[in-house]
């Protein structure tokens, strides 16, 4: 008797509410971010684990839609993931891979970030669109000229300056005979490249944001840069180290672009070039036929993956700590 | 502060799952509904056989149900010679017009393009694209993607269209046409096809005393093996004439290497089970023959992962190799691109006919068994037509049948002999009908057209005049004839939708074994160990054979 009345006060407790928020100024402020996420966040994931229990094959959705597989996909991701002899390098491949190229974007980001702040305007203007550049190139043409800079033959850039240069006498082919470091070295460099300027743009607002005072006035105490940075811009970007630190760290997991390219054209090597994400995408792909389906049940434990890791960074990064309401400020 | 607080985690969620459930019913329902209502067919003209019957026929029927213009659109790939593959449709559509003009048919087709490198590229843009009305209307790609494309109702059974145009088909050499079947019936048209010689140089050959005199004739009877081609590379290198034996292309699933299975006596796909096969004993051999080369310097350690532009090409061309498995249009790209660096000027250019011919020799892939016959690989390339062309055009629910005659009579037309010649000429690769076969050999029509005399669309012949220019003449068109019996000792790779897989771990194992990170046999394993960890390959593939014990190369 008591849960039962208990319950309807929930329910109309939990009405009331969302009748309340949809009445307030705070629904339409967050009104667009809020259809910005179910639409491109949340349908993709109800649209994918709904796929992932279909055959989908080669987007015939009209054929495909009604028919469902259970957690077939699922068994054959498993099945082929423990049955793969090249999943070990691959997995290890993309731990190392997501760690180093995550330290390059994030600290990178902060240095260029702060090294520019320390710039005057044109300069650092100037700094900041030539890191930009690699992000603005289209990724095949991007991808072409680290593969013709790290090319195994003497056409490759890099080892006609140092075969010019005298320090190597033939060329060395980095992407397949130094195993593994040179796949990883290729594939972190192009990969960080693109990603410090993610980091450097929003540490740079995040910088320009910082009151002016407080760095005038380190200066007339007789700071110096480091001391500024140390106690004054590091600490202030706080929120935003976690911010980028979390996304890059995601958008890592996830991406196969550069990587793909750099594979299938043979500059690396097909093991320890290859993550997980394009390990998936060869996965459900490489055949005439596109198996959907797969992709789908895959992409569904990257995305649980993806969260879990999340979390993981937020709890080592102290999130829980700075979202704390701060105690008597009221 | 108090609203912001009023929305709970679980009423946000609500929220969420009832907007989604929204979103997804209404699509749901957009596409139940959909299907039901394209399923309406009225109007069709019964198809005699004979085209301009038939095609002034569907003019007339589109103009009565108030047709004016109709759009089409053609997509495909290749190198850049190949063009033909899309400018046929234009020309094929340019004629038509013409029919329906004189025949005062106030009807006009209008054609868009789409022609890029990597027809794989087409294949995968046509597939994300039907669901959505946005594939093209014809595409010319290789028929290997007959098999996925048919079996998802993506392209439409030409078998009925055909059975009214007999001698139509007849014109074809059967061996395409048999390419162009998925379960037993006709899903394409054939486009083109080619032949992949060995090509070996002249100069090269000459400086090591190597007598190439009836060479052709000693693999054709497999007199001439992978082993005594094995002895001539040596002897080429260690005499300094050229520092490889031999080049090959690079890459994943290109079907020059797979002719070495064939060569070796292997098979890769059983007709009766329907199944791909792993020819272990066959794979070996080739793996043990490449290895071989590589192993005595003959062959890069790296081929695999050679640039086309930079190194391939160039390495032929220059003459610093004795042989190259190469294709047909090679014979023609490299009249077309400047691959070959001038020994006078020191600068890149490309070939003259006359030094193609100077520098190459050509011949079929030997055997790898002594006595058995060389042979050639072909992959046709295929005009498929849409199973929902003509989707863009007004009254389509109404006209579907209309719209699908007339782009099969597009197509037909687009197989005008002289559009299949021209294509031959300036691509190098080889016509598909005898008619088109004969047309090459009258001298008098070579001559119009290199002189550009020939009646075209002056849209179609201002796109391809440069390419006529470099690449129609005497010597081009006795190469396309002498290479033409090499269709009879031609082989296939598999119409199997999962087949791509397993060239890509061909390809994979190759390069492991070239660069002396597995062994041949441990290849072979490795390939096993990735049939088996994939369950759709592994219910695709049946694996045969052991690797040989006592088997030795050269």
């Amino acid at each position: 008797m008591t849960r039962e009345v208990s319950g309807d006060m929930t329910k109309s407790n939990l009405f009331s509410k969302i009748k309340d928020f949809i009445h307030s100024d705070a629904f339409i402020f967050l009104l667009p971010a809020i259809i910005l996420i179910i639409v491109f966040y949340l349908i993709p994931i109800v649209v994918s684990v709904y796929m992932s229990f279909t055959p989908l094959k080669n987007w015939n959705i009209a054929r495909y839609i009604h028919e469902f597989v259970g957690f077939e996909n699922y068994w054959r991701f498993f099945y082929m993931v423990t049955h793969d002899p090249t999943v070990r390098p691959i997995f290890i491949t993309t731990v190392v891979f997501i760690l180093v190229t995550l330290a390059i974007n994030v600290l990178g980001g902060l240095g260029l970030a702060i090294a520019t702040f320390f710039m005057g305007e044109r300069e650092a203007s100037s700094t900041q669109l030539l890191w930009l550049l690699p992000r603005m190139t289209p990724i095949a043409v991007y991808s072409m000229i680290w593969y013709y800079f790290f090319h195994g033959s003497a056409i490759g850039t890099l080892n006609s300056i140092l075969m010019s240069l005298g320090i190597i006498h033939k060329p060395i082919d980095w992407g397949q005979s130094i195993i593994p470091w040179g796949p990883w070295m290729i594939i972190i460099f192009v990969n960080g490249l693109v990603g410090v300027s993610y980091g450097m743009i929003v540490f740079t607002s995040a910088i320009s944001n910082i009151p002016k005072e407080l760095v005038i006035a380190a200066r007339v105490d007789g700071a110096s840069n480091w001391s500024i940075t140390k106690n004054i811009l590091i600490p202030l970007l706080k929120w935003h180290i976690v911010y980028v630190t979390t996304w890059q760290m995601l958008s890592l997991l996830t991406t196969y672009d550069h990587i793909f390219l750099l594979v299938e054209w043979g500059l690396v090597n097909r093991y320890y070039g290859t993550t997980w994400a394009l390990y998936i995408y060869n996965m459900a792909f490489t055949a005439a036929e596109k198996d959907l389906g797969l992709a789908a049940a895959a992409g569904v434990i990257l995305v649980i993956v993806g969260a879990l890791l999340g979390l993981l960074a937020l709890k080592i990064l102290g999130f829980e700590k700075m979202v704390k309401e701060p105690r008597g400020d009221i | 502060m108090k609203y912001c607080r009023a929305l709970s985690k679980t009423a946000g969620i609500v929220i969420a799952i009832i907007i989604i459930i929204g979103i997804v019913a209404g699509a749901y329902y957009y596409i139940s509904h959909k299907q039901i209502t394209t399923t309406k067919l009225i109007t069709f003209v019964p198809l005699t056989g004979d085209f301009n019957k038939d095609i002034i026929n569907i003019g007339k029927a589109l103009e009565q149900d108030g047709v004016k213009t109709v759009q089409l659109s053609v997509w495909s790939g290749g190198d850049p010679n190949s063009v033909m593959r899309i400018y046929g449709v234009v020309e094929a559509a340019y004629r038509i017009n013409n029919i329906w003009k004189q025949n005062n048919i106030n009807v006009e087709i209008k054609v868009t393009t789409r022609y890029v490198s990597n027809p794989n590229d087409v294949y995968e843009d046509y597939i994300n694209k039907w669901s959505l009305g946005q594939a093209p209307d014809i595409m010319a790609n290789g028929y290997t993607y007959i098999a996925s494309l048919a079996s998802e109702g993506y392209i439409l059974d030409l078998t009925p269209y055909l059975n009214n145009y007999t001698s139509f088909l007849n014109q074809f050499y059967p061996t395409l046409i048999d390419a162009m079947k998925w379960n037993g019936r006709i899903y394409g048209i054939p486009q083109d096809t080619e032949a992949r010689p060995l090509y070996i140089r002249k100069d090269v050959a000459a400086c090591a005393g190597l007598d190439l005199a009836g060479l052709a004739e000693k693999i054709k009877n497999g007199q001439f093996t992978w082993s005594d081609l094995y002895k001539w590379a040596l002897k080429v290198k260690e005499s300094g004439c050229a520092p490889w034996g031999l080049i090959h292309r690079k890459g994943s699933a290109h079907p020059d290497l797979i002719q070495f299975i064939y060569a070796f006596g292997g098979k890769l796909y059983d007709e009766k089970t329907g199944k791909l096969v792993f020819d272990k004993a066959a794979v070996y051999k080739w793996f043990v023959v490449e290895k071989t080369f590589a192993d005595h310097g003959l062959l890069p350690h790296d081929m695999m992962s050679w640039d086309w532009a930079k190194q391939i090409h160039p390495t032929v061309v220059d003459g610093k190799t004795l042989a190259f498995i190469g294709g047909t249009w090679h014979w023609f790209e490299w009249q077309t691109k400047a691959y070959y660096t001038d020994p006078k000027t020191g600068q890149q250019r490309p070939l003259t006919a006359e030094e193609v011919h100077k520098f190459f020799y050509y011949t079929l892939f030997p055997s790898g068994i002594k006595g058995k016959p060389g042979l050639t690989l072909s992959q046709p390339f295929a005009w498929m037509i849409n199973s929902k062309a003509g989707e863009q055009n007004p009254n389509y629910d109404k006209l579907k049948d209309l719209y699908h005659e007339l782009v099969f009579l597009v197509v037909v037309k687009a197989s005008d002999p002289d559009i299949v010649a021209i294509h031959s000429l300036i691509s190098g690769h080889l016509p598909v009908t005898k008619t088109a076969a004969e047309l090459i050999k009258n001298q008098t029509w070579v001559n119009e057209l290199k002189n550009l005399k020939v009646k075209l669309d002056p849209e179609v012949l201002n796109n391809i005049k440069n390419i006529i220019e470099k690449t129609v003449n005497p010597l081009n068109v006795q190469f396309l004839a002498n290479v033409t019996y090499m269709l009879e000792y031609t082989t296939f790779t598999p119409k199997h939708p999962q087949y791509p897989k397993l060239a890509s771990l061909f390809a994979d194992a190759l390069d492991q074994v070239l660069r002396d990170k597995m062994t041949p046999a441990q290849a072979v394993n490795y390939i096993v160990e990735k049939i088996n960890a994939d369950p759709d390959l592994k219910k695709s593939v049946e694996i045969i054979g052991e690797i040989p014990q006592n088997w030795t190369f050269p």
